[in-house]
């Protein structure tokens, strides 16, 4: 049971997280290739705060959006002049260089390489109350952004995808509108980021890289683009996926390459039959 | 340690690098493909000269000859199989990219589960050593750098010498000319992946035989390639991968040096500030 409430946990955290890498990906049409930094950033800052400041986890949480989005708008602000490709690789660079600032520069908890010992509030320090805490915290990102999706908001982020010389000649900027949802979605990272270092109870730099960056564009990928079903639907499948794998009894050392080698077969099929994923709404461009 | 020594090892680095990175450059600029899984087909050609030679005790020339050509076949699989299914289904350079990835994501998954992630080292002896006086040069390094020159002159040749290599040149200003003056785009294409991987290939064999492979190397040398290509730039292909080769072998080995938790952190660092103020490549 306790088990399955994990499971549980660990698909929000990646829904949160989707939501948010589809908001910038999806609906904007920015190659976001580095969204794990800014997880990184989330997971940090509030483990730091919970843990060396006691600062009550919500708080902490909080905070880990905030600061992620802050970061987040930091370092795309000087992206924001290059075009498709190069901003892609841009982003890419990320990943190494949050994992060296992590590895570096982030705090320990001594003897050990990362963050642990968080002090959970009463009403969460049991699995089934954190379980239902982090669930009421997708439940809201998921209204958040099924709200922006029908918003003029929503509409002014497709078309900055699709047509950003409209939205110009309407007099508007397309250019604020990828600086506030590419805020938007560092915050949600960053919120996923708190609650997964609330889920695992442990954090290390090993989390944030590369292959987690990659992860969230399978699963939105999978799920489908610009689409909330597909930002949910996409962690669903792939984690009972490869929760599954342990459950047919497959020895530990053999699920994380056969997770990554699935995952790196299905963005090959992907790409080659259906780049706009099981529900999604637009495709990766060119 | 001096500077000056560890500018030597920066140059023997350099000349990994630099077979990485023409051929990535190669297929960068002429098709238009981020290959990333360059540095799978690097890899490979590393772990089938180790296994060759280490497991069923092929000799050395053997494996390593085995291995290039495993390297080249792969590349040319890899485009023929995914990047130009994909292409044709109308991908465009953001598919293959992610296309590419994945390919790199399943190989690096099959040497982990092959290798336990333990490094690969093919010698089982120590190097030769020349005492240059304070300095000493690895007669491995040396032989390295003078292979790497014989086969950037080659290339040089193969390009502005040979038929192929106008229809390569042809290719990089202009693909759509190219195909309605009744060149054989495909075929130049293979010829392409089956030269640059095969370069590839070669130094991961070079690798694996001295400094040791994991299954991180692969993603980690085409990088820095990258990196390389990048500092150099792509008009001039040869001269600004050899270029940006050795300046990044050089930063390498000093941050190695000097900073080693750093190394990762300076090599993006350089390639986001680059991507920012000097797209088209310092020397490009």
């Amino acid at each position: 049971m306790e088990h399955l409430l994990f499971i549980g946990n660990l698909i929000c955290v990646w829904i949160i997280f989707s939501l948010g890498a589809n908001l910038v990906i999806g609906y904007t049409g920015m190659m976001a290739m580095g969204q794990a930094a800014y997880l990184g950033v989330g997971a940090y800052t509030a483990a730091g705060l919970n843990i060396f400041f006691g600062v009550d986890f919500f708080t902490a949480s909080l905070a880990g959006a905030v600061v992620a989005a802050v970061v987040a708008v930091l370092t795309f602000l000087p992206l924001l002049r290059l075009d498709g490709f190069y901003f892609a690789l841009a982003t890419l660079g990320l990943n190494f260089v949050f994992f060296d600032l992590f590895h570096n520069l982030a705090p320990r908890v001594e003897g050990s390489e990362g963050l642990y010992g968080l002090e959970m509030p009463y009403i969460i320090s049991r699995p089934v109350g954190l379980f239902i805490a982090i669930l009421g915290a997708t439940i809201l990102c998921v209204a958040i952004c099924w709200r922006l999706d029908r918003s003029p908001f929503g509409r002014a982020l497709r078309a900055t995808r699709d047509k950003p010389e409209a939205l110009q000649s309407l007099g508007k900027d397309p250019r604020k509108f990828q600086i506030s949802v590419w805020a938007l979605g560092g915050a949600f990272s960053g919120l996923a980021g708190a609650i997964y270092a609330a889920t695992l109870f442990y954090i290390d730099p090993t989390l944030f890289t590369l292959n987690t960056s990659i992860a969230v564009l399978v699963f939105i990928g999978v799920g489908g683009l610009a689409s909330i079903p597909g930002s949910i639907l996409g962690p669903v499948v792939l984690v009972a996926f490869t929760e599954g794998l342990r459950f047919i009894g497959l020895p530990s050392t053999l699920t994380a390459p056969i997770q990554s080698a699935l995952y790196g077969l299905l963005l090959v099929l992907l790409m080659m039959f259906r780049r706009q994923g099981l529900v999604g709404n637009y495709d990766f461009k060119d | 340690m001096g500077s000056i020594q560890t500018l030597a090892i920066g140059l023997g680095m350099a000349g990994y690098y630099a077979l990485v990175a023409v051929g990535f450059g190669l297929i960068f600029a002429t098709l238009r493909i981020f290959h990333v899984a360059h540095g799978t087909v690097f890899v490979t050609g590393g772990y089938v000269f180790f296994f060759l030679h280490r497991l069923y005790g092929f000799d050395l020339a053997t494996s390593a000859a085995i291995a290039v050509a495993c390297a080249a076949i792969l590349g040319v699989a890899i485009d023929r199989v995914i990047y130009i299914p994909i292409m044709r289904r109308g991908g465009g350079m953001f598919a293959v990219f992610i296309a590419s990835l994945g390919v790199a994501l399943i190989f690096d998954a099959l040497y982990l589960v092959l290798t336990k992630g333990v490094l690969a080292i093919a010698r089982t002896d120590s190097l030769q050593i020349w005492n240059v006086g304070a300095i000493a040069l690895r007669q491995y390094d040396m032989a390295m750098v003078v292979l790497v020159l014989v086969i950037f002159l080659l290339l040089y040749l193969w390009l502005h010498r040979t038929r192929t290599g106008l229809e390569i040149r042809a290719l990089t200003d202009n693909e759509m000319l190219a195909g309605t003056v009744g060149m054989n785009v495909d075929r130049t294409r293979n010829s392409i992946f089956l030269i640059a991987s095969a370069m590839a290939g070669l130094a991961g064999v070079l690798t694996a035989y001295d400094n040791g492979i994991n299954p991180d190397s692969g993603n980690r040398t085409l990088f820095i390639a990258v990196v390389a290509v990048i500092l150099g730039g792509v008009r001039n292909l040869l001269a600004g991968t050899l270029l940006g080769s050795v300046a990044l072998g050089i930063i390498t080995a000093f941050a190695m040096f000097l900073y080693p938790e750093w190394v990762t952190f300076c090599i993006f660092a350089m390639m986001i500030v680059l991507i920012l103020f000097r797209p088209k490549g310092l020397f490009g």
